[in-house]
């Protein structure tokens, strides 16, 4: 199986600071990739590896089942949405599509050109002048035309509004329905993320704290409340992940393959977003205090 | 027929999918013959991964409900089994019944519902056991 | 690549090409005045000569000394606008992550980016240099020394455009923000010119060295003498040398018959011994900047004649027949500290910018 983005004990160090340590993952190709995590996790770092703007210090990365830093042939295979959708503030939109023709060899000028139709972008506009959602569409637009196997979006939505975020994700599913490009996209938005995405990786501290496909996530994991019960007395299948008790309650969140059969527990689903605030919890108190001091430099 | 999503149910949106359809159906909202909308479609409406809604009408199709027509789209060939009217007429008095009973035993609406899900659950595993 | 260097540069290129021309529409109207008025005037003048001079280099102050302001801030301004912000403004504005993530290697972007960019700087120095070189060419010749304005005609500018492009690039590079950057290239291209200019320059070509006579001579002409005094200072022998015409000094200095460099203490003995009427307790120091001379030739003629006796001059210069040796030594050397800085700035945004 095609691996969008495979990671063996990559670290990437900015001076003295680790903003990514010892990170093994890999994530399927033909996906929609949340990944999520605090701030500081280390996202924009994976993502800035992966698609060749950094190097690692430490380990390798592969992406598409090739280096990262393997060429320009690589890089027609990725298209990038950085942080904020960089573009030239003082080019149009049609010089923009213009660049794109002339960096990339598999450019696909007439899916540019129906794509900036369709969004209703004046091509003559400065695209400094345009707003956000405008600036995120025509940096999409960029990204998708050349025609990649692999779309690397780092915090697509985070500065858009909710209307232009809504149009950017309905764009952005509709691009994966019809040409069936793969994506990773971060955020910390998890009603997005629980949205469009079908396989979640959660990232705390510069680690792999969760990978799995959603469903299957979903599936795996349940809500237990019942009485106050020491969570030492849980069966060995019932892995807990979250715990809290209050006087007479306690309230899980337990990891099973199995169903859950105890009569005196309250089962329930959870949510993308319980499940992910959960093994954040888990990772950052296990991790000790050591690593609170990992802050991302940029 | 077009989806609507309720992000905070907790219920998976393939899910959700299948269940806005079953309940079509039984509706009679959906006949076969009908087309569901294309990926693309609901994609572009509500902004979900396309998988979602392709899962949700392979299990559709599992359950012999639909059939996907390559290069045309999904279309409804089954229907579910709707209970008899009178029947569902029955058991609501009898549901009925039983609540004013336990109304008069001075159960609370709460306590009530919380002894309906028991139940239900219970009835449930019964039939996974 | 290419093209998309000038789609990006070609704002820029186009509003300096077309100040450039019309510098140049200008330049070459009053241009053409002043060399027809010097023809006029000042080429087949017989009598009245200096008036005609005059009234000749009056007629277009305005423009000249525009040029010439121009002439010295264009490298700079290169440097500033179009070197700093090269790649710094890439990075401060985050559009380095859509260019480097595009169908083009890195090292190419770069590479292409500083030969387009740096050769429109080359060429636009030089079409600048060209116009204002032809403009002065007339008024150069009645009023200076080549060497008096080697850094502002000819090819000179050129190697400094190329230079200011180069170290604005690299400092803008390494130091990620555009106007921090612009100064540092002010700051390392003005350091850069004024070191040369001081210690460098002077030794491109072993410089050479002659002596003077001092006999006969007075406060004017090729060899200067005089005593008088500094600032106030004490009254002391002066001396100072030309090279031959056109040429240009480095250095005079006093040397008595020995080949020596006298001491304060040896002048002020010689004062005392052959001019006692220059230090008596009625001749207090003048005061007044610079050199006052205490006496003019006639009176001090036996002083003088005396010091001319003991002292010669040793004068060091470029001789006028290196003018272009120096010119093309000079622009080559900046050349060469540009593809420097262009060899850092690409190592610098190839290997340590993310």
């Amino acid at each position: 199986m095609t691996m969008a983005i495979e990671a063996f004990g990559v670290g990437r160090r900015y001076g003295r600071r680790w903003a990514l340590t010892d990170c093994t993952l890999s994530i399927p190709a033909g996906r929609v990739v949340g990944l999520v995590g605090p701030n500081g996790a280390g996202k924009s770092t994976l993502l800035h590896l992966a698609v060749g703007l950094l190097e690692p210090s430490a380990g390798t990365i592969s992406v598409l089942d090739q280096g990262a830093r393997s060429g320009p042939s690589q890089l027609e295979r990725i298209g990038f949405l950085a942080q904020d959708s960089p573009i030239y503030a003082r080019l149009t939109v049609a010089q923009h599509v213009r660049m794109g023709q002339l960096l990339n060899r598999t450019w696909d000028a007439a899916f540019a050109a129906s794509r900036i139709k369709n969004l209703g972008l004046d091509p003559s506009q400065r695209a400094g002048t345009m707003s956000g959602g405008q600036r995120a569409q025509l940096a999409l637009t960029l990204a998708v035309a050349k025609r990649p196997e692999l779309l690397v979006l780092d915090e697509p939505v985070a500065a858009l509004d909710p209307l232009a975020r809504r149009e950017f994700l309905q764009t952005l599913m509709e691009i994966v329905a019809v040409e069936g490009v793969s994506v990773v996209l971060s955020s910390h938005l998890m009603a997005d993320v629980e949205r469009v995405c079908d396989y979640l990786v959660v990232l705390v501290a510069g680690r792999v704290a969760l990978t799995g496909d959603v469903d299957e996530l979903l599936a795996l994991h349940h809500r237990l409340t019942g009485p106050r019960r020491d969570v030492a007395r849980m069966p060995a299948h019932q892995l807990v992940i979250e715990q809290s008790h209050v006087d007479k309650q306690t309230t899980l969140i337990v990891r099973s393959q199995e169903p859950i059969l105890d009569p005196v527990w309250n089962v329930t689903p959870v949510t993308l977003d319980d499940l992910a605030l959960a093994y954040m919890r888990q990772a950052r108190d296990s991790a000790g205090p050591s690593s609170n001091g990992l802050e991302l430099a940029r | 027929m077009e989806f609507h999503l309720n992000p905070s149910s907790g219920v998976a949106t393939y899910q959700q999918l299948v269940q806005q359809v079953h309940q079509a159906l039984q509706l009679g909202l959906l006949e076969p013959g009908d087309q569901l909308p294309t990926a693309q479609q609901v994609v572009a409406s509500l902004a979900i991964n396309p998988n979602t809604v392709l899962k949700a009408y392979r299990d559709l199709e599992r359950e012999g409900l639909v059939r996907p027509r390559p290069g045309m789209g999904t279309f409804v060939v089954g229907r579910l089994p709707r209970t008899d009217p009178a029947a569902q007429t029955r058991f609501r008095k009898s549901m009925s019944a039983w609540l004013r009973s336990a109304r008069a035993a001075g159960l609370s609406a709460e306590e009530i519902e919380a002894i309906y899900r028991t139940a239900l659950r219970d009835c449930s595993q019964e039939e996974i056991a | 690549m290419i093209r998309f260097a000038w789609l990006q540069s070609r704002t820029q290129t186009l509003v300096a090409a077309f100040v450039l021309a019309a510098l140049a529409v200008v330049a070459a109207i009053t241009g053409i005045q002043l060399s027809h008025l010097y023809a006029t005037l000042v080429a087949h003048c017989h009598t009245g000569c200096d008036l005609a001079t005059s009234q000749y280099l009056s007629h277009d102050q305005v423009m000249a000394r525009a040029l010439d302001l121009i002439a010295q801030a264009a490298p700079a301004l290169i440097g500033l606008f179009w070197g700093a912000p090269l790649i710094a403004r890439e990075i401060e504005t985050g559009t380095y992550r859509l260019a480097w993530t595009q169908g083009v290697s890195r090292s190419r972007w770069v590479i292409i980016k500083l030969a387009v960019v740096g050769l429109a700087s080359a060429t636009l120095a030089g079409l600048l240099t060209l116009t204002i070189t032809w403009w002065y060419g007339s008024v150069d010749k009645l009023t200076t020394t080549p060497y008096a304005v080697f850094d502002r005609r000819d090819i000179t500018p050129v190697g400094y455009a190329v230079f200011a492009f180069a170290a604005g690039a690299l400092l803008g590079t390494v130091i990620r923000r555009v106007l921090p950057a612009m100064a540092a290239t002010l700051g390392a291209y003005v350091t850069a010119r004024v070191g040369t200019a001081l210690w460098i320059r002077p030794h491109l070509l072993s410089p050479i060295q002659t002596t003077l006579s001092l006999r006969g001579a007075g406060p004017t002409g090729q060899a200067h003498l005089g005593v008088g005094s500094q600032n106030g200072g004490a009254v002391t022998l002066f001396a100072q040398g030309d090279g031959p015409h056109n040429s240009w000094t480095l250095s005079s200095h006093l040397l008595d018959s020995a080949g020596r460099q006298p001491t304060t203490r040896q002048l002020a003995a010689f004062l005392h011994d052959y001019c006692p009427n220059f230090r008596g307790p009625g001749a207090p120091p003048p005061s007044g900047q610079g050199v006052v001379q205490v006496v003019g030739p006639d009176a001090g003629r036996p002083c003088l004649d005396q010091a001319a006796k003991a002292f010669h001059l040793l004068v060091t210069y470029q001789p006028a027949d290196r003018y272009w040796t120096l010119q093309w030594l000079e622009t080559g050397l900046f050349v060469a500290l540009a593809l420097v800085a262009s060899a850092g700035c690409y190592w610098w945004a190839t290997h340590r910018t993310s």
